[in-house]
């Protein structure tokens, strides 16, 4: 046991190598209590490889990992204990019940007797399937089975949850209720690790993110952090009545405004620091003989991040 | 019609892309054919193991060539008595015959030679060595004959037993056989026509039993919902999937038919008529395999039970062995298989040189079988499939 | 191992309630081995044959009489077969060619006389045409007979020629007597072997039982590739279990399955159907070392295969294919490169082993077939093992 200096993970210098495939290449970052960290890459970025070394089910070619105190390898019984798995896919077996395929997973992590009933059916609550308790899961629709893969991964309570990309293919609602499941554990004090290639859902829950791409991560630290990285140039709206000729090239003369550009119903700015600005920039406005209906100011967001620093979309 | 062929293709061209499927319908039927072959196309001769114990002299030759020139026995030689004893043991040969080491020297020099013959304890075993016996008795004749000879001071050993050995018998058997013969008519065919034809009704059966597997998976899928989605009314999709079985059936059927043809020179008899047993045949499968794929939603199970069917109503129907030899009342049951009807239609055309009008009675029940599976299949598969 | 239990556990459950295995295990075996034994067994079956010849006696003297009561009555008293006295040729021709006696020896007027007097006469064997082996039966049983006299005949005439003597009743009544006390110089000595064939009921239950055993075994080891295909694979991974575990509890599974089968197999089989095993601890040895040899093919074909479908069908090629060459179907020759492709299955073996368990022998009889079996796994199954690791990972 290496002391836990408040990390739940630790993951330094992960590779993995398929044939001439370089999958993961100096991967490094941690998790700890309560915290939320988010992988944020395209498909293909080598997320789900990344996640795989973590909890030990691919041997990596590089690097380490400990989770809780404990070195995770693929042998390493002590480590996985600590960690709840979702898996991108629903892994459940469908010819058996909710509760069967809970009571299972239960069992491998070492949970037995009422200990693990009582759990069961707590969790049965959590998830929302206790009245479909006993149906095979083959005949729940979409969003229970997704409810029910998430609920195995959390049965025995680990420090850990790791959850690849879970709202793939969900719907709305479901998919909501997964994101506040995520805050309400994290809130408890769970250290969570989520990979996701939806910009909203790490923007939402991650207290920090990485973005990785081609096997590596890019760049890391809190939505700020990372925003900063493309500098502080907001985007501002103006919705005019008339006079957009003129109002247009008014603003172009102020020191903040980098880009300017109309559109049908109005006014697109760059500006660095639109709050400190944009009294002026509306004085400006005014000034140039416009009423100004609208103002929307938009600050850069993780996708404008992800484009700076790869020069491609985030999504395909 | 168009649509109908269209969903027919597509589900036989789904089966025979599967390579379990390609073995079963194409590798396996013709190592069956060769194999039985092998094992029973030399007929049903009684079979004697023999062991010369020692250097095999001429007297020792020509009581094994005796033995083989019995009828209806065919001797296999051993060189290793262990062998012998063990093909005995497991019923591979109905007995065993040595003939000890020195057999010539004895009988030469006026010794004793022991034949022994070993058998199971069954009465099988025990009628054969009843064979053995008269070639013991009629091999010791010349030699009895000199050594009584020159008991009596009238001539050498040598001399007397070559001259005896040449005075023609007095009493002799005479044999003719009696009965009309069934198995007259196996005797004209070739080593591998019987099993062909078995095996063509067996796997025809079977093969379409196989399919249905697909007709469930195609339910589980949701393809047959696809499908009613687009403008194809229900009954063009039942009769597209009935296509299809049909077409595993023939493929099937003709394969075997041609390809015994050519590879075991099987002869099929008239071809139209044995074509016609192979189109009617064909819809008795398909029927078949319609009706398990409407009660089944596990194709597991269906699979299972497919095999159980499969090759129970082909042993019932005498696709595992001639129908001739059946007792009586197994004779009866057969005629409720359909099996039955098409094998005793490929006898009608092959052994009696039938044509046709003589297979029309079986071609009929055949017909009246596909008729009733088809018309149940269909009724419930329009029930399931909308369901 | 509480792990491999666990799984073991889960897998039971889902296969029981999935109820295929019901029928692969235990209905199409039981039901198949029910109908060959009851449509085929009659056909193969030697052990007691009623056999019957027919015998006309239209000669009525001392040589037919002889015939009939030194030759033949005898062999009806041993058992060997039934005597049915008939009055006419005509008769005999019927009831010969109906099937109601296989053969039947007709002993013409005039016999006696021409036997007596060293004359040409003969024995007629009817036999029915579709019994040629027990027509030659009879015809070999009738050749004894006339072997007998010939060898007196041809004893004497080569003495009369030998000796120049003219032929005198007189002095030839007494040789007779000399050349019946001729000690025989060729006799036939009998020795029984113990059989090792299995009754019809036990051979097709045996060999039904080991083909579907080799499919049944499919639900438990395939299941690796199945838990990769559905992804649960990916969670057994990740729980705190050794992947030895995960690959242990699906042989597991294999085992539980395959022996439980044959239990309830080789039990229900003797109880339905009137099959002979054989020595019960015998026949235990012969079913592990059985499931230890499906579950070694099985493992191979885990092993190699992409996914759990083309894993099941070829595993059911294989088994099929097995199960023909040993024997399983119809008798293979033992002789030749068929008997030797033969006699490499597991099955061909497993089937002698019963065979050498039917001469009434104990456990031990069981032995030399069931190492071959089980080595027959174990070597399989460790070819497996290098390549079996591919399908324990995500």
């Amino acid at each position: 046991m290496t002391p836990d200096n408040g990390r739940v993970l630790e993951a330094s210098n992960l590779r993995k190598v398929f044939g001439d495939l370089v999958a993961v290449e100096d991967v490094s970052f941690h998790i700890g209590e309560g915290e939320t960290y988010g992988l944020l890459g395209p498909n293909g970025a080598g997320k789900t490889t990344t996640i795989s070394m973590v909890i030990g089910l691919l041997e990596r070619d590089g690097g380490e990992v400990v989770v809780a105190g404990n070195p995770v390898t693929t042998k390493s019984t002590t480590a996985k204990a600590a960690i709840g798995y979702v898996p991108q896919d629903i892994a459940i077996y469908p010819d058996l019940t909710a509760r069967e395929n809970l009571s299972f997973f239960g069992h491998l992590y070492g949970m037995g007797g009422s200990d693990l009933k009582r759990r069961i059916d707590e969790l049965l609550e959590v998830i929302g399937l206790a009245d479909r308790a006993d149906d095979r899961s083959e005949e729940f629709s979409g969003g229970m089975k997704r409810r029910l893969n998430i609920g195995i991964g959390l049965l025995h309570g680990p420090r850990l949850l790791m959850l690849d990309e879970p709202t793939v293919g969900v719907d709305p609602q479901s998919r909501n209720a997964i994101l506040e499941s995520v805050e309400r554990l994290s809130g408890e004090g769970m250290a969570v690790l989520y990979t996701t290639h939806y910009m909203e859902e790490a923007e939402r829950l991650c207290d920090r993110v990485g973005i990785i791409d081609e096997g590596q991560i890019k760049a890391e630290g809190t939505r700020a952090e990372l925003v900063s990285l493309v500098g502080q140039r907001d985007k501002v709206s103006l919705v005019t009545a008339d006079h957009a000729q003129e109002v247009a090239e008014a603003l172009a003369s102020h020191p903040d405004v980098v880009e300017v550009s109309g559109n049908e119903s109005g006014i697109d700015l760059l500006v660095s620091g639109a709050a400190a600005a944009l009294p002026a920039l509306l004085q400006l406005a005014a000034g140039a003989g416009a009423s100004v209906t609208s103002v929307e100011v938009v600050e850069p967001n993780l996708e404008a991040v992800f484009l700076h620093l790869t020069g491609k979309a985030l999504r395909d | 019609m168009r649509k109908i062929l269209a969903i027919g293709r597509v589900n036989t061209v789904r089966f025979l892309r599967e390579k379990s499927n390609i073995f079963f319908v194409f590798v396996f039927p013709m190592m069956i054919v060769l194999l039985t072959g092998i094992a029973f196309g030399s007929g049903f001769d009684a079979k004697v193991g023999v062991h010369v114990a020692g250097d095999e002299g001429p007297l020792a030759t020509q009581f094994v060539t005796a033995l083989d020139d019995l009828a209806d026995i065919s001797v296999i030689r051993y060189d290793d008595p262990d062998r012998m004893l063990d093909a005995v043991q497991r019923g591979y040969t109905d007995g065993g015959v040595t003939l000890p080491e020195g057999y010539d020297e004895a009988l030469v020099s006026g010794g004793t030679a022991q034949v022994e013959f070993v058998s199971r304890p069954d009465q099988g075993a025990l009628l054969v060595r009843e064979l053995v016996l008269e070639v013991v008795t009629d091999q010791a004749r010349p030699v009895t004959a000199g050594r009584f000879v020159e008991g009596t001071g009238a001539g050498s050993l040598d001399e007397a037993s070559a001259f005896a050995a040449a005075v023609p018998e007095t009493v002799t058997v005479k044999s003719r056989s009696a009965g009309d013969s069934l198995f007259e008519e196996f005797v004209d065919l070739g080593q591998f026509d019987l099993g062909a034809s078995q095996q063509l009704v067996l796997f025809m059966f079977l093969i379409s039993l196989a399919g249905s597997a697909e007709l469930i998976q195609t339910r589980k899928l949701g393809v047959a919902r696809r499908m009613l989605s687009t403008p194809t009314s229900s009954r063009t999709i039942l009769l597209g999937e009935t296509a299809g079985r049909y077409g595993v059936a023939l493929t099937q059927g003709l394969y075997i038919m041609i390809g015994t043809l050519l590879i075991f020179q099987v002869d099929w008899g008239d071809p139209i008529g044995a074509i016609a047993i192979v189109l009617v045949f064909g819809l008795v499968g398909t029927g078949a395999a319609m009706l398990m794929g409407s009660l089944f939603s596990n194709d597991q199970q269906a699979g299972g039970l497919g095999v159980l069917i499969g090759l129970g109503l082909a042993a019932i129907g005498g696709a595992m062995a001639p129908i001739e030899i059946f007792p009586e009342t197994m004779q009866t049951i057969a005629k409720f298989t359909p099996h039955y009807w098409a094998i005793d239609g490929f006898a009608e055309l092959v052994r009696r040189d039938g044509t046709m009008v003589d297979i029309l009675p079986n071609l009929g029940v055949l017909a009246g079988f596909a008729a009733v599976l088809l018309t149940v299949a269909s009724w419930r598969l329009q029930k399931v499939l909308t369901r | 191992m509480r792990a491999a239990a666990l799984i073991m556990l889960k897998d039971l459950r889902q296969r029981v309630r999935d109820r295929s295995i019901f029928l692969w295990g235990i209905i199409a075996p039981l039901g198949l081995a029910a109908i060959f034994s009851l449509v085929l067994g009659g056909i193969t079956d030697t052990q007691n044959l009623d056999i019957s010849y027919g015998v006309v006696d239209e000669d009525g003297g001392a040589q037919a009489a002889l015939f009939i009561e030194e030759v033949l009555e005898p062999l009806n008293d041993e058992g060997l077969f039934t005597i049915e006295p008939m009055g006419s040729e005509a008769e005999a021709d019927q009831r010969t060619g109906d099937g109601e006696v296989e053969a039947t020896f007709l002993l013409p007027a005039g016999f006696s006389d021409a036997v007596g007097a060293g004359q040409p006469a003969s024995i007629l064997v009817i036999g029915n045409v579709d019994s040629p082996t027990f027509s030659q039966v009879a015809r070999s049983i009738a050749g004894q007979y006339a072997g007998q006299v010939n060898t007196i005949n041809a004893s004497l005439f080569t003495y009369l020629a030998l000796s120049g003597e003219a032929p005198d009743p007189a002095t030839l009544e007494p040789l007779v007597g000399e050349v019946l006390a001729v000690t025989p110089p060729l006799t036939l000595v009998d020795s029984e072997a113990a059989s090792k064939q299995l009754s019809a009921a036990t051979f097709y239950s045996a060999a039904m039982a080991i083909l579907f055993l080799f499919l049944t075994v499919q639900f438990g080891v395939l299941g690796l590739l199945e838990e990769r295909q559905n992804e649960t694979m990916r969670r057994l991974l990740a729980a705190p279990i050794s992947r030895r575990s995960i690959i242990f509890g699906k042989a597991l599974t294999s085992f539980v399955i395959g022996l439980a089968s044959m239990a309830i197999l080789v039990i229900g089989t003797t109880l339905l159907l009137g099959a002979e095993w054989g020595d019960p601890l015998g026949v235990a040895i012969l079913v592990l070392a059985g499931v230890i040899a499906a579950m070694g093919i099985m493992f191979v074909v885990t092993a190699f295969a992409k996914t759990p479908e083309q894993a099941g069908n070829l595993q059911s090629i294989i088994a099929f294919v097995l199960a023909m060459l040993g024997g399983a179907f119809f008798p293979v020759a033992a002789e030749g490169i068929l008997g030797r492709l033969s006699l490499l299955t597991p099955h061909a073996w497993f089937l002698r082993g019963l065979g050498d368990l039917a001469t009434g022998s104990g456990v031990e009889g069981a032995f030399p077939a069931a190492l071959y079996v089980a080595l027959f796994g174990i070597v399989t199954g460790g070819i497996a093992q290098f390549r079996i690791g591919r399908v324990v990972r995500p």
